[in-house]
């Protein structure tokens, strides 16, 4: 198969790394995941967004099983730092995503960082956040021709379903 | 340092006193070890080389020192590089600061944005919006990890929770609706 370069030169690895070491990585992306679920949309280095998604949509899955299920209780002890959020986690999430199938965050790349290191941020959401929408849908306006057309069609299919 | 066991022969002496003043200049790095002399010329020495001091430093002096100075040979330009070879360097495609094709203007604001980057204006503006609403949320928990087990939703000045908000806390912020933060 056709590979990009990097992505050939890492020869399948998939995981970065951060921090000072595995375990210290591990803590960071658990630290991030555990804000991610108190506040429903962090902004962090794109790198640490990115691999701490995974982990975030892996661990929603866990939620979705249930609290009575051992596993899922045991994830959520491990991922969540603070245990309130484990409630939250369980009675507010896992009834949210419950009709999605996956894909239950966004990731949004924001303005390089203003200090010294202008480094590369994101900013990471839940779906369905009480906050602004990061991005507005721009919806075409009524009075485009393809939209005329099919507003008529939906108007024969109901004259014709109603009498 | 050195030191060397040979009694210094006139000419040696020279090319010792040279090379010890080099190497107190840091021009001999590269020589290291060796207490035998390396430099001693392959050639036999002839009578006319035992001449009296003064002549032969003057002599030594004279002379160009490659032959006794041949031994580590130091990179150096030969030729002075040309306008025009320095031009083709320095304009070289690769060397040139690349133009950047993918900034755009932001529909919404008018700010240009690169287009798979947030536009910077809208996003402060909803990072300020989302502040305050997070001052509200801090104000009503009260205290730490009092996070609650509902949902939450955010009401601005003269709104009513409908249906749809039936079981959720309600955030009350005392402004007027922001046109792009649109009611679900």
């Amino acid at each position: 198969m056709r590979l990009s370069v990097p992505v050939a030169i890492s020869h399948g690895r998939v995981y970065r790394r951060l921090g000072l070491g595995p375990r210290s990585r591990i803590d960071l992306l658990r630290n991030l995941v555990t804000a991610l679920v108190r506040h429903e949309r962090i902004e962090a280095p794109w790198a640490r967004a990115d691999e701490m998604r995974g982990y975030a949509e892996k661990l929603i899955e866990y939620a979705k099983l249930g609290d009575t299920n051992e596993r899922a209780m045991r994830m959520a002890d491990f991922w969540l730092t603070e245990k309130d959020l484990i409630h939250k986690l369980f009675k507010v999430l896992a009834p949210r995503f419950q009709p999605h199938p996956g894909s239950y965050t966004r990731l949004l790349q924001i303005p390089n960082r203003d200090g010294l290191d202008r480094a590369k941020m994101a900013v990471i959401e839940l779906k369905g956040n009480p906050f602004p929408p990061l991005i507005r849908q721009r919806r075409d306006s009524e009075k485009t021709l393809l939209n005329q057309l099919l507003k008529g069609y939906r108007e024969d299919l109901k004259q014709a379903a109603a009498p | 340092a050195l030191v060397l066991m040979f009694p210094p022969l006139p000419r040696f002496r020279c090319l010792l006193q040279r090379c010890w003043q080099r190497l107190e200049g840091g021009l001999l790095p590269g020589f290291s070890g060796g207490q035998s002399l390396p430099w001693g010329p392959a050639l036999g020495v002839q009578a006319s080389a035992f001449l009296p001091q003064p002549v032969h430093d003057t002599n030594e002096s004279n002379e160009a020192p490659s032959l006794l100075d041949s031994i580590l040979w130091m990179a150096a330009p030969k030729k002075r590089r040309t306008i025009e070879v320095n031009r083709c360097r320095r304009r070289n495609p690769n060397k040139l600061i690349k133009v950047k094709t993918n900034i755009d203007v932001c529909p919404e604001c008018g700010n240009l944005k690169q287009k798979h980057v947030l536009c910077g204006y809208c996003y402060a503006k909803v990072k300020a919006e989302t502040r305050l609403i997070r001052e509200e949320i801090h104000k009503q928990e009260g205290g730490p990890f009092n996070a609650p087990t509902v949902e939450t939703v955010v009401l601005y000045d003269g709104e009513k929770p409908t249906e749809k908000d039936a079981g959720k806390r309600i955030i009350e912020r005392a402004r007027k609706r922001p046109s792009w933060f649109a009611q679900s």
